[in-house]
């Protein structure tokens, strides 16, 4: 009986936390298939019509493609570069014999901690004399920045993992530091890079605040930016809202149902061992 | 080992590709247009509008008459706060990439100081100014120089149900206290037909559209925001206070629904054109939106009169509009100035008051009978026109701005506020940031 | 001997060094000299609508001014309700969904997968999820509670009180699932003996529950926590989109108000005393989290 109770109260529950984990994201995936007038009845209809005219409308009228190819570029520039020079420093921290390991991991830890706004200005203000407003490069730089510290951490906790017996083979057979790097320790650790990418590409595709600061051109502007300032002269389309919202959640929504135990350990590394 | 090492790539590979056939998929949907004709090119920033078709025609036919032109249209959000975050951001970075720009009624003074809009007394001297509205060319104007041409001009404008206000037997209200009156005898003699209607709706957001709609309240009891000349702030005045007060009680805690307080214009609007409010405060575009019967469920049932106002004060509206300036930073004036003096000429602004509603700047046009007939409500709108007043100029206007809305939204959503004490202390706030500008 | 054995180890540390530069160049131009940068600006009267004022040197005049804001002690207070309350409840409903399925089942993956959506989806647009839920005439959250019954539908973000509480929640929904996850994880290291032993003895399941469960996730859920309160410290998007910081203030917090004053007021100085305000807050609070749970993590790297 009390078994039927607990898993009654299990099924339920779990029920209960998937479903409303989904319920906002399916109710604007809902609106954008919607007519104009659905989405503004009082009281809402449950059931859209299934119109894609929102979906056309985003993408002719409000560029909707033009953001997604920016948040891809941004993205996927950052995650290149972050990964590239977390693997350097992680290795380094994880293997090598050198000092003030815990102070160099406390002020990445630091970095990672304080919100944006304390280094706004200054970001801008060093962008600006550079010319690198509304530039890829622009809002890439912060990116790799503040996602640094993400890469660090999760690398130096896979190195950590890993069997040093290999290297001191390696070692043996004659190999430099630098051949030993990338001839056993990448590939090794391809698992724990590959989750460090996934989690700093989605870092780097939902940022919102150096986005808006930085790109102040559509030319350049990122989704996220994109769907924020949406609103018209005098209109509010939500329905071209919802369908540009569904079209930037889809690729992550892919991500997370694809690799989920990666993003999980990822997220964990570090904090908790395994 | 194997086992650890394999399920890695084969995930980065899986995500490699997603990576590459995103990014393909979208440089080949996304690719930009760069053709090297030979054309000077022109950078224009602009918001969204709401009816694009017309917009589109007159670039299409200002390339067309200018074969040595190439414009660039830069869209940003209409939210003009929004908008104004965006431009400015440009002009302080001093871009190259803005050539002509759109202003918001309230920014030229700030425009000027900052050194970001060009002077135009040169291009556009008082002989061509005197055909415009005065007030729109006051609020062009600081320190004696010119800096914009106005585009069109927006007040603010009551609408309301004129089959309702027949029913009940009410002719449009000409004080606050008249339209609350009636509404209540409306609302609730619907009710009992069961129809579901509030008083009114208007913009009551944390947000620039707050200022405006409030300045209408206080400057129609007597009141003052800001004596700018003698740098006194008046909102802690008897009149202000008193008109505060009236929307909080009156308006707000009685005739329109609390969501007022969330809403900008498409909201408000929304709600008056769902048939659901019987009077509603906008700019004179919301005439052909709610005529419209595709958009709008009272067509034909609309009515438009000035705002009302207390007993004792007169009718005032805030002047809203759009202005065309030119960057300093463009380096091309005068191909700028060709487009600038394309977009206000009479025969454009003429081509956007039939199409697009908006009222136009040049005085002759409210003689045109064509633009009378499409607009039937521009004659009622000219006198409120020429007696529109203009916010606050100075340069640090979003300061100011930023201020006066924390201010009222703080009281008028709070039905226990203690009006006097904050607006004491929102004038201490605004004294504090005009000193900045000495 | 230890001649080959010091150069050895020399070399070892210089290859370190070239392998952290890059890493130490990037967040020392980008993030600590800003940081630096931020506190010479606040020292300063920058009005970027004013540029003939110039840039003067003004000492601590910024500073006193910020002690008589009323709008951001306001901001400030806001800033730390949203962290203590928004946190407090994700740690709490993530503890609950941790512990209800941490067993294994089929269809697990799904689920995990499931939960975590909110966190993946760009918080822009759960903002504008959310606000259009709480939307006052076509929202979801009305239909769900008075159905058809439009009068009595509510404008929740009309009103200041629950205008806050839209956006503590919109921040619940879209992280507590991550704090379960993080919170699963450690849950899952703890070996199912030690609850067969603790049956044994006869203790009940609350017994196990707070003699077993709770002290060996202790590091999961401290982890959870600092995680959770630093970014609670960076909440924007949400107030962005949703409220503009409306009404009335009442979502008004440190991060928007910054953001208003240096960008769209022009402000540059008086804005960077917030920005060094903010980061002595967060910088304070993380020092704090780090004694607590850092130097394990730093033993373990170290």
């Amino acid at each position: 009986m009390k078994r039927v109770i607990t898993r009654l109260a299990f099924y339920t529950v779990t029920g209960v936390v998937v479903f409303m984990s989904l319920l906002p994201f399916l109710w604007f995936l809902d609106t954008s298939l919607k007519t104009e007038l659905e989405i503004t009845a009082i009281p809402p209809v449950l059931l859209p019509s299934g119109t894609l005219h929102f979906y056309r409308s985003a993408i002719e009228r409000y560029d909707l493609l033009h953001f997604v190819r920016n948040s891809a570029i941004v993205a996927g520039a950052t995650t290149v570069a972050t990964i590239l020079i977390s693997s350097f420093a992680g290795y380094a921290l994880a293997r090598l014999r050198i000092r003030y390991k815990g102070l160099i991991m406390g002020a990445l830890l630091l970095v990672s901690m304080f919100p944006q706004i304390s280094i706004a200005g200054p970001v801008w203000r060093i962008m600006q004399s550079l010319g690198w407003l509304n530039s890829y490069q622009g809002l890439i730089i912060p990116y790799v920045t503040l996602t640094l510290p993400l890469g660090v951490w999760i690398l130096t906790s896979f190195f950590n993992e890993l069997p040093r017996e290999l290297e001191k083979a390696a070692r043996v057979d004659g190999c430099s530091h630098m051949q030993t790097l990338f001839r056993i320790m990448v590939p090794i650790a391809a698992p724990g890079v590959f989750t460090a990418a996934i989690l700093v590409f989605i870092y780097a595709w939902n940022e919102f605040f150096f986005a808006l600061l930085i790109m102040t051109q559509k030319r350049f502007q990122t989704l996220p930016v994109g769907i924020a300032l949406f609103q018209g002269e005098y209109t509010l389309p939500w329905g071209e809202i919802a369908a540009a919202s569904t079209v930037a959640t889809v690729p992550l929504v892919l991500l997370v149902f694809l690799f989920q135990r990666r993003i999980v350990r990822g997220l964990s590394a570090g904090a908790v061992k395994g | 080992m194997d086992k650890i090492v394999k399920p890695g790539i084969k995930g980065g590979v899986a995500f490699a590709v997603l990576l590459v056939v995103l990014t393909v998929v979208l440089l080949a949907a996304g690719c930009e247009r760069g053709v090297d004709d030979g054309r000077v090119t022109l950078r224009f920033v602009t918001w969204k509008p709401n009816i694009p078709e017309v917009w589109d025609e007159i670039y299409r036919s200002f390339e067309a008459e200018n074969p040595d032109i190439r414009l660039v249209r830069e869209i940003g959000p209409h939210s003009s706060t929004a908008f104004h975050d965006l431009l400015t951001q440009k002009l302080k970075n001093r871009s190259k990439d803005v050539d002509v720009f759109l202003m918001d009624v309230i920014w030229p003074s700030e425009f000027a100081a900052a050194g970001w809009a060009m002077p135009l007394d040169d291009l556009f001297p008082p002989s061509e100014q005197a055909g415009f509205l005065r007030g729109t060319i006051m609020a062009n104007t600081y320190r004696g120089k010119i800096y914009g041409v106005p585009l069109f001009i927006d007040s603010g404008m009551l609408f309301y149900r004129k089959d309702l206000l027949q029913r009940y037997g009410f002719s449009p209200p000409e004080t606050w206290q008249e339209m609350v009156r009636q509404a209540e005898v409306i609302v609730g003699g619907e009710k009992g037909r069961g129809v579901e209607i509030y008083g009114f709706s208007g913009q009551f957001k944390q947000y620039e559209g707050l200022v405006c709609d409030m300045m209408e309240y206080i400057l129609s009891n007597g009141g003052t925001l800001l004596d700018h000349a003698a740098g006194r702030c008046g909102l802690a005045e008897g009149p202000s206070v008193e008109a505060v007060r009236f929307v909080r009680d009156e308006i707000i805690g009685r005739i329109a629904p609390r969501g007022v307080l969330t809403y900008q214009e498409p909201e408000s609007l929304d709600l008056f054109i769902q048939g659901k409010a019987v009077f509603h405060r906008n700019w004179p575009y919301a005439w052909r939106v709610s005529n419209d019967p595709s958009k709008s469920k009272i067509a034909g049932k609309v009515g438009i009169s000035r705002l009302p106002h207390f007993p004792g004060g007169r009718s005032y509206s805030t002047l809203g509009g759009w202005q065309v300036g030119i960057s300093s930073f463009s380096g091309k004036k005068e191909t700028a100035w060709r487009f600038v003096s394309f977009l206000t000429s009479e025969r454009i602004q003429k081509l956007i008051a039939l199409r697009a509603g908006k009222a136009p700047t040049r005085t002759a046009l409210y003689e045109d009978r064509e633009i009378l007939k499409a607009n039937p409500q521009f004659s009622e709108m000219k006198d409120v026109f020429l007696t529109a007043y203009p916010r606050p100029t100075t340069p640090l206007y979003p300061a100011l701005s930023n201020v006066l809305q924390r201010y009222f939204s703080k009281v008028i959503s709070d039905p226990g506020s203690e009006i006097e004490r904050e607006a004491g202390a929102a004038c201490e706030e605004i004294e504090r940031i005009l000193a900045l500008e000495r | 001997m230890t001649g080959v054995r010091l150069s050895l180890l020399t070399r070892e540390r210089i290859f370190g060094v070239v392998l952290l530069v890059p890493c130490f160049l990037f967040v020392a131009v980008f993030a600590f000299y800003p940081i630096l940068y931020s506190f010479y600006l606040s020292l300063h009267r920058i009005i970027l609508g004013l540029p003939r004022l110039g840039e003067p040197f003004v000492g601590l005049t910024n500073y006193r001014d910020l002690l008589h804001d009323r709008i951001a002690l306001h901001a400030l207070g806001n800033t730390f309700a949203f962290v203590f309350i928004s946190t407090f409840f994700e740690i709490l409903l993530g503890l609950a969904i941790a512990l209800v399925i941490n067993r294994h089942f089929r269809g697990r993956g799904l689920v995990r997968a499931a939960i975590l959506v909110p966190w993946a989806i760009p918080t822009v647009v759960s903002s504008q999820m959310w606000r259009f839920i709480f939307n006052d005439k076509y929202g979801l959250l009305n239909f769900l509670l008075y159905g058809s019954q439009t009068s009595s539908y509510v404008a929740w973000l009309a009103d200041p009180a629950y205008a806050f509480t839209a956006i503590v929640a919109a921040d619940v929904w879209k992280t507590s699932s991550f704090a379960g996850l993080l919170i699963l994880a450690g849950l899952q290291v703890i070996p199912d003996e030690l609850y067969d032993a603790a049956r044994i003895d006869g203790a009940s399941a609350w017994q196990q529950f707070l003699r077993i469960t709770l002290p060996l996730i202790r590091p999961a859920l401290l982890v959870a926590l600092l995680f959770r309160t630093m970014d609670a410290f960076r909440v924007f998007d949400l107030v962005f989109v949703m409220t503009q910081g409306g009404p009335a203030d009442s979502t008004n917090v440190l991060q928007f108000y910054g953001y208003k004053k240096i960008f769209a007021e022009g402000l540059m100085g008086y804005g960077s005393t917030i920005s060094v305000l903010v980061f002595l807050v967060t910088f304070v609070v993380s020092l704090l989290y780090i004694r607590v749970v850092g130097r394990r993590f730093l033993q373990e790297m170290g």
